[in-house]
């Protein structure tokens, strides 16, 4: 009677349903969205076409934020992936207390990106913060430096913080592939190579390459899409030094409640995410993934 | 029992039953604050509570930098919402949208007639919309210059009066070894950022916009513009210390490494605050430097919405909540200034004894009384808030140097006139 052959669909439904609710008509609604004037204090909300658009992305606020997340994206990738080896080669020997401080590893992933933010907040505070506190007791600077409220230096301190909430997951899943390589390789390469970083580079680099290059890929999309380490840090500021994308399109919406340009410029986003992973793809060489024999 | 004895009982049962669920129907209003102490908006509302047994009070509270998303989100959202905090900022979009009601709405005829009688200038300018008046003062202030007396003296510095005074004065600080003497809340999501900036302008006596709501300050003549570059400069000379919140600045005035900050006058009251600061005392209030020493005058208030003005009961409930914490004889008003130094619109409070003393501990009378007395108003139109969101990114970019002073001001009065616009068309 209620046969899957007969009605495969049916039996489907209870997986196209979630999507559709939560996935499929947000998105419709907010395309559907960023085709109309919609203003919170204003009412009506007529169609307009494609100014949205053209008005977020002829903004001044636009090209900034879309530079910052460019420039955020190229330094924060290949940091969380480096350090994130590195961390991970690491804690791949044994010695005492390598528990603990695997454990100790993994607590900012643990973290909320709010709880983050407020944490190196007061780090990098400048009169109670305990860098500058290092600094001045070293003798390294005479006076406070103002890292949150000089525009460089507050997308440095947003970008290090970002990087120390990433590079957790970055060791797991590095962790995971070291473990996948024949312990016997390792025993033939530590007896025939003695140089450690040669050993890295020609025995081990060439097992865990796949998964770096997903890391790199994941943590380029991870850190252009970053909002709540900006949001509770710097508010976007000084200015607009630490303002990027997903944080534009909170201000859009929810600062000048122009839900209108804040869909527009969120499938703007969309579509350079989109064609970030096309090129990344593309590039990436087709036998990356295939078994070693 | 027989039948008609038990008939009887369950009768006179169910009559009482049906008189207690009469007398148990009470009204809970849900009133939205931002989290300003908590603990003294509750200890109102038992007080209110225990006057007016049947009605029960809610207290929903959001932070300060989130309270106009998150009322728009409630409004837009249908989210029970009685009474709640206004700002003079947020009025005419709201209620030019509909969402809060004339509170002569709900009021006996002529109480607000009285009241109003009552209010300072801009108060009751900040309250009023479309020549209604929408909300009582829960806390009306102006934004002043604080200055450390004790500092000032050490170095021989007289207290400026204008902005190259306090120019002049910071350098010689810097000189004498106070690294950053101007410390200046510099947060660029709060709504006061702006504030406090035009609070500045009319001290030196300018505008932003004219008579016609057109924007002005990109001229180069105009004193917005010219005070943004000397704020620009003010950074550049590496005078000023920036803080993201007035709760840090009073910890930080209170180190005695800076000697001038603008803040809201409440804030002084905590940096004199004996009890629990090092440098309590140390602190005084100037005219706001400039050639018209006037300065920003505003108020927030209590408000009611249109949804509950429109039903009797609840609009009865909320007047009498609404009369509570901001009518006559003005008890909470006066609790407030007492215990926190919360400024008021309400002009009698200036002349109470208690209020006199509490404040004689922290403020100099005479001069605040000269500084209430030349503040004004801002322009609030249903843009303001919007624009402001827009505009404050801009104007901390320009004071760090980011983009040029031009820029940011070009860029804001064409926003400004791009709402102006969209509301007039729509």
């Amino acid at each position: 009677m209620w046969s899957i052959r007969r009605y495969p669909v049916l039996w489907l439904l209870p997986a196209l349903v979630p999507v559709v609710a939560f996935i499929a008509y947000p998105v419709a609604y907010a395309f559907w969205t960023s085709l109309h004037q919609v203003m919170l204090l204003f009412p009506g909300e007529p169609f307009v076409g494609f100014d949205n658009y053209s008005r977020v992305l002829s903004s001044s606020y636009f090209k900034t934020a879309f530079l910052n997340s460019a420039l955020f994206m190229l330094f924060a990738a290949p940091l969380v992936v480096i350090l994130g080896v590195a961390v991970a080669l690491f804690l791949q020997r044994r010695f005492a207390g390598s528990t603990l401080v695997r454990s100790v590893v993994l607590l900012p992933w643990v973290l909320p990106g709010a709880i983050s933010a407020v944490l190196w907040i007061w780090v990098f505070h400048p009169s109670f913060g305990i860098i500058n506190g290092l600094l001045q007791w070293i003798g390294a600077i005479s006076a406070p430096i103002q890292w949150l409220n000089t525009p460089a230096l507050a997308f440095v301190c947003v970008l290090v913080a970002h990087v120390w909430t990433q590079i957790p997951f970055a060791v797991v899943l590095t962790m995971a592939a070291l473990a996948a390589i024949n312990s016997e390789t390792l025993e033939a390469a530590t007896i025939d190579c003695r140089s450690a970083w040669k050993r890295f580079w020609y025995v081990i680099f060439p097992e865990i390459k796949a998964m770096v290059v997903v890391l790199l890929v994941y943590n380029a999309l991870v850190a252009f899409t970053t909002y709540d380490l900006v949001y509770a840090m710097t508010g976007g500021g000084p200015g607009t030094a630490t303002t990027l994308l997903a944080f534009q399109i909170w201000r859009e919406s929810f600062a000048m409640y122009d839900f209108g340009a804040g869909s527009a410029l969120a499938f703007v986003m969309v579509a350079v995410a989109a064609a970030l992973i096309v090129a990344i793809t593309r590039l990436l060489p087709s036998d990356l993934f295939e078994e070693r024999p | 029992m027989s039948l008609r004895k038990l008939a009887a009982v369950a009768a006179v049962a169910g009559a009482a039953l049906g008189a207690q669920s009469a007398a148990a129907q009470n009204i809970t209003l849900e009133f939205v604050v931002w989290n300003y102490a908590l603990e003294t908006i509750q200890d109102n509302v038992r007080k209110f509570e225990e006057a007016n047994p049947g009605i029960k009070v809610n207290v929903t509270d959001y932070t300060w930098p989130d309270y106009q998303d998150s009322l728009v989100l409630r409004f837009r959202g249908g989210t029970q919402t009685d009474v709640l905090y206004g700002g003079q900022d947020w009025l005419p979009a709201w209620a030019s949208a509909g969402w809060v009601a004339p509170l002569a709405d709900i009021a006996p005829e002529g109480v607000i007639d009285t009241l109003s009688k009552d209010m300072a200038g801009f108060a009751l300018s900040d309250v009023t919309y479309d020549g209604k008046i929408y909300g009582l003062p829960y806390y009306a202030d102006t934004i002043s210059f604080i200055y450390n007396a004790k500092l000032l003296e050490e170095h021989g510095i007289e207290v400026p009066q204008t902005w190259e005074d306090v120019m002049a004065a910071s350098e010689k600080l810097k000189a004498a070894g106070i690294d950053r003497p101007i410390v200046y809340e510099y947060n660029q999501e709060l709504p006061n950022f702006f504030d406090a900036f035009v609070a500045q302008v009319y001290g030196r006596g300018g505008e932003l916009f004219d008579e016609e709501l057109n924007a002005v300050f990109d001229q180069p003549d105009n004193a917005a513009y010219q005070h943004l570059e000397w704020l620009r400069e003010a950074f550049e000379k590496e005078l000023v210390q920036p803080e993201n919140h007035e709760s840090n600045i009073i910890t930080t005035m209170n180190t005695g490494k800076h000697a001038f900050t603008v803040v809201y006058n409440y804030v002084l009251a905590a940096m004199n605050n004996e009890a629990e600061q090092p440098l309590a005392g140390q602190f005084a209030l100037a005219r706001m430097p400039g050639e018209a020493h006037s300065t920003l005058g505003f108020a927030k208030f209590y408000a009611v919405t249109a949804t509950t003005a429109a039903d009797p009961e609840r609009a009865e409930a909320a007047w009498k909540f609404i009369d509570f914490m901001a009518g006559q004889p003005y008890t909470v008003a006066k609790r407030w200034a007492v215990e926190n130094g919360l400024g008021f619109g309400q002009l009698p409070l200036l002349q109470d004894a208690e209020v006199k003393e509490a404040w004689g501990k922290w403020v100099d009378m005479d001069v605040l009384a000269g500084q209430i007395e030349s503040a004004k108003a801002g322009t609030w139109t249903e843009w303001t808030a919007v624009w402001s969101a827009y505009f404050r990114p801009l104007l901390a970019s320009a004071m760090v140097g980011e983009i040029p002073v031009e820029q940011a001001m070009r860029d804001g009065a064409e926003r400004w006139n791009m709402l102006r616009e969209q509301f007039a068309n729509r």
